[in-house]
């Protein structure tokens, strides 16, 4: 028997144990179920379900807040157009604001949680893409963390030439899209050279291909992919109803 | 030695059109997650400006869209096979969701039509012209994708008028600032040389050779 709170304390960490594969379904589910949402009520019930899923399995509600209220910015933008455009029905417009959170809300919360390695690794193995487009692209994404890393390389190095970012506003988007620029071209030299030890690696002829990681799928991702099933098919249900 | 086509931008991709090498692959995923940080930091701008706009005429944000077409513009002018455009845009929109937005994963979708919008307009061509105005057109295809789409995720009790402003806003920021500024991008880029290996980058060596 486990205890109570062990139960919880379960519970709460399953999204971060979660596949990939199962937080991208869910996510991406929702976009056609919110499609259903055509009345104020079915909203509502959608949105509660999504709300009370979140607070039993988020490991912390901090993340999702913050998300919750980036989404609710963009949810009152189409209240309002969608009244002030759509005949200034306020039944209309509110249903249009609560379909935008369906839509939005569930995935911009998982995102938080995906790994893309992990991703990567489960779109190669499980889903059969195929392995060199695959791994080129993982490879690729690896040198996100690089990005910051010469974004200050750069910076740093026009500060002291005194090439740095002035007061004027219209300077200084100057000065970021001149430092942007210089990034993407120090990323596409990177991904110059990336590729040129890729292939003398015999990465570009290689006939069999093995993987570092294996993928594994537990009971528990069955579990929440009927979830994120179940979630995303419940306004399409009601409005059938 | 002159080439007939050096400086129409008709360069095709080197082997067969699908013989994708490793540097097409890491070049296109590496557009996709400099335009997705690029993105992010549009979407924050975007929450700004965008509230400015849509209270004072709604469908005048579709103006403020086309930076995030500008990925699979790029993509396609640089990389020049079916799927590159795709690809890129979906990278880029997959990062940027990554970073946190407010669209959450409906933004895959989003990058999904906006990067085959670009690829339509590529693969009517057959992947053989990518001047500027093949660019402004492959962007523009790409608003009207994006719109659309918007039109039954976000706007769907628009008077059918508005929506189809909102459209042409899209089309016409699309064409602009991911067409236009994406064909400028491009051809700064290759004057680095950092596109020596692409079409861009060969043709720009093409006209500055003689």
């Amino acid at each position: 028997m486990t205890r109570p709170e062990a139960r919880q304390h379960q519970l709460r960490g399953a999204v971060l144990r979660a596949n990939p594969l199962v937080l991208l379904a869910a996510g991406l589910l929702v976009v056609p179920g919110s499609f259903a949402v055509r009345s104020l009520p079915i909203g509502l019930v959608a949105l509660g379900a999504y709300l009370l899923a979140g607070v039993v399995l988020l490991p912390s509600l901090r993340p999702a807040l913050g998300r919750l209220g980036v989404v609710m910015l963009a949810s009152v933008m189409v209240v309002y157009s969608t009244w002030l455009l759509g005949g200034h029905e306020v039944d209309t417009a509110l249903t249009a604001g609560v379909r935008v959170l369906v839509l939005a809300l569930p995935g911009a919360v998982l995102a938080v949680y995906v790994d893309p390695s992990r991703l990567a690794d489960e779109l190669g193995q499980r889903l059969g893409l195929p392995a060199r487009f695959v791994v080129a692209t993982s490879a690729a994404l690896q040198r996100f963390d690089q990005l910051g890393q010469t974004w200050q390389h750069l910076d740093r190095a026009r500060r002291a030439r005194g090439f740095g970012p002035s007061r004027n506003p219209v300077r200084t988007f100057g000065y970021a899209a001149s430092l942007t620029f210089a990034l993407l071209v120090s990323a596409l030299r990177g991904a110059t050279q990336m590729s040129i030890a890729m292939d003398a690696r015999g990465f570009a002829d290689a006939h069999r291909r093995t993987w570092a990681e294996p993928v594994v799928w537990t009971v528990e991702d069955s579990a929440l992919l009927c979830l994120g099933i179940a979630l995303a098919a419940l306004p399409v249900i009601l409005y059938a109803l | 030695m002159s080439h007939p086509s050096a400086s129409t931008s008709t360069t095709t991709a080197p082997g067969g059109l699908m013989a994708y090498r490793t540097i097409d692959i890491v070049t296109a995923a590496t557009l996709g997650v400099a335009f997705g940080v690029a993105f992010w930091g549009w979407n924050q701008l975007y929450l700004l400006i965008a509230n400015i706009s849509v209270f004072a005429f709604p469908p005048s944000g579709g103006l403020l869209g086309g930076p995030w077409l500008i990925a699979g513009v790029v993509g396609g002018l640089v990389v020049r096979r079916p799927g590159a455009a795709v690809a890129t845009e979906v990278i880029a929109a997959f990062v940027s969701g990554m970073l946190g937005n407010q669209w959450g994963f409906s933004v895959l979708v989003s990058g999904l039509l906006e990067g085959l919008g670009v690829e339509l307009v590529l693969a009517v061509l057959l992947y053989r012209r990518f001047g500027l105005v093949v660019a402004m057109l492959a962007g523009a295809c790409a608003g009207v994708f994006e719109s659309v789409y918007e039109w039954y995720s976000y706007y769907p009790d628009w008077d059918l008028g508005y929506r189809l402003a909102h459209l042409g806003f899209f089309a016409l920021s699309g064409a602009l600032v991911a067409g236009l500024g994406g064909w400028v991008l491009v051809r700064g880029l290759a004057r680095t040389g950092a596109l020596d290996a692409f079409g861009p980058g060969r043709e720009h060596h093409q006209r500055h050779a003689s």
